[in-house]
């Protein structure tokens, strides 16, 4: 077993919203893109996953211990980092980090001396002062400085450069290949296809799917016809999108021989996701 | 859990919490009703919520590689910590009053509640109350602490209210001496507040413990 973190049916209720039976797992090593449009369930999932949010019902594993059971001794071993979260934004960068490090066995000085200078963090400097990039890197440092064997991110590129980001990306392959896991939400979909192993996409609190990358891309093909379709080519497809030039339809690569007339194309991995998600616009614009 | 206390002393905890402290020191106003300086001690330590809400500390906490309902126990031993240091400072002003200064004019015509044992029960069950219905309060939500600050007002009144009421209703006279027999009144008083007190936040801990495990945060 080389699963590092294992979610089965985890489940949340709230009055407008549901997760509803998410399960997925990593394997060590990998970098998995949690992906999904906004309010698609992925902060409420990674909360859960650490226990800030109390779940209805699942089980969250962590390292094939309980997390209920082993809460502590787990948390020594991920760290946390977002894109929006900052805490004590009046106390300055040295002090959080001297707090922090006395939590963590394994907190390691040379790495964090590392990560500032690798961040061009200034540590005398308060949270406050920083852009929304430096913030998110003052988060990641402070993940990245106790070894911690599983990363978990929210939004951890948002508010960063495209410069800022590609280094950031580089820096969670260097980690991947010494062995760390890496799950992170975004909906910069260029992220995942420079740096993510595996793919797992949630739409209204369901898992659609959950693989690697290439799965993922190969399921999937676009279909652009002018020609009206027939009824049976209608019920299989999974999403459509208009733009200038037509309205485009994504559909399974199981279901291909069904539109062996028209032209059809591989998607990107982000115009999967836009017709994944467009997929009812006109089915809801009729009803 | 001295790490915990560590953090919240240092990242947590206002400049104006420390501050408040002081007021213990109005123990010593003469013609005042000074168990109002342990509602401003009280008042001190709320604003360090307000500090932490700002500061999302309570997020910051349930991170760090501690059990969750250890997030609640961190803030009930740091309220205690103050609280501890505040009653120190309460009980060097009462002996003050009661030993260097009890011939001071100011004191011997005051006509208001003396510095005195039953000084210091009271004050043990103002610290219970905002333990019990504050920090209780606070951990319904960990994020609204506007509500569970004005029930805690209400019941401090309530017994400032009390405390300088009590010596001038009959027989009870003994409660506001500073020496004598009424001395062993105010004794018979300090135990069961000092049990009170610890009733009150022990049961307060452990239900914002279970309340807090259930949270969302």
């Amino acid at each position: 077993m080389n699963e590092v973190l294992q979610i089965k049916n985890l489940s949340k209720e709230y009055p407008a919203f549901h997760l509803d039976n998410v399960s997925f797992s990593i394997e060590k090593g990998h970098i998995m893109g949690f992906i999904g449009r906004n309010g698609a369930g992925k902060t409420t999932t990674l909360k859960s996953i650490l226990h800030l949010v109390h779940p209805s019902s699942g089980e969250v594993s962590f390292f094939s211990l309980d997390a209920n059971e082993n809460e502590k001794a787990i948390k020594q071993k991920i760290g946390y980092a977002s894109g929006t979260l900052v805490c004590y934004r009046k106390k300055k960068i040295r002090e959080i980090a001297a707090i922090t490090s006395s939590f963590y066995d394994d907190w390691d000085s040379s790495q964090w001396a590392f990560y500032l200078k690798e961040f061009a963090l200034d540590d005398t400097k308060c949270p406050q002062e920083l852009s929304e990039g430096m913030k998110v890197k003052l988060n990641l440092a402070l993940a990245l400085s106790h070894h911690a064997e599983l990363l978990i991110l929210d939004e951890p590129t948002s508010g960063l450069d495209p410069v800022s980001r590609d280094e950031l990306l580089d820096l969670f392959l260097d980690l991947a290949s010494q062995g760390v896991t890496i799950l992170f939400s975004t909906h910069i979909i260029t992220d995942l296809e420079k740096c993510a192993d595996d793919i797992t996409y949630i739409q209204k609190g369901k898992i659609l799917f959950s693989s690697t990358l290439k799965d993922f891309e190969n399921d999937y093909l676009i279909v652009e016809s002018t020609e009206p379709f027939t009824e049976e080519q209608q019920k299989l497809l999974a999403g459509e999108c208009r733009s200038k030039d037509g309205t485009s339809y994504l559909i399974r690569s199981c279901d291909q021989n069904a539109f062996d007339a028209v032209a059809i194309r591989k998607p990107g991995l982000e115009e999967i996701m836009v017709h994944l998600e467009r997929g009812n616009h006109h089915e809801t614009a009729s009803a | 859990m001295k790490q915990l206390l560590h953090k919240e002393l240092k990242l947590t905890t206002a400049p104006i919490t420390w501050f408040f402290i002081l007021f213990a020191c109005m123990a010593l106003i003469p013609g005042y009703p000074i168990l109002v300086s342990c509602f401003f001690i009280c008042m001190g330590m709320f604003y360090s919520y307000q500090f932490a809400r700002e500061a999302d500390d309570i997020l910051y906490t349930a991170l760090l590689p501690i059990r969750k309902k250890d997030v609640v126990t961190a803030k009930y031993l740091c309220a205690l910590f103050l609280e501890s240091i505040a009653f120190l400072l309460l009980i060097v002003m009462t002996v003050l009053r009661m030993t260097v200064l009890k011939d001071a004019t100011p004191y011997v015509s005051n006509p208001l509640m003396a510095a005195n044992i039953t000084f210091l029960a009271l004050a043990l069950l103002i610290f219970a109350l905002f333990n019990y219905i504050f920090l209780g309060g606070f951990f319904r939500t960990a994020y609204n602490y506007g509500k569970p600050f004005i029930f805690f007002c209400i019941a401090a009144f309530i017994i400032v209210g009390f405390g300088e009421t009590l010596h001038h209703l009959p027989g009870m006279a003994g409660f506001n001496s500073i020496s004598g027999e009424g001395l062993t009144m105010q004794w018979i008083l300090l135990v069961p507040a000092l049990l009170v007190f610890i009733l009150l936040t022990g049961l307060s801990l452990k239900i914002s413990q279970k309340r807090f495990e259930d949270l969302d945060l």
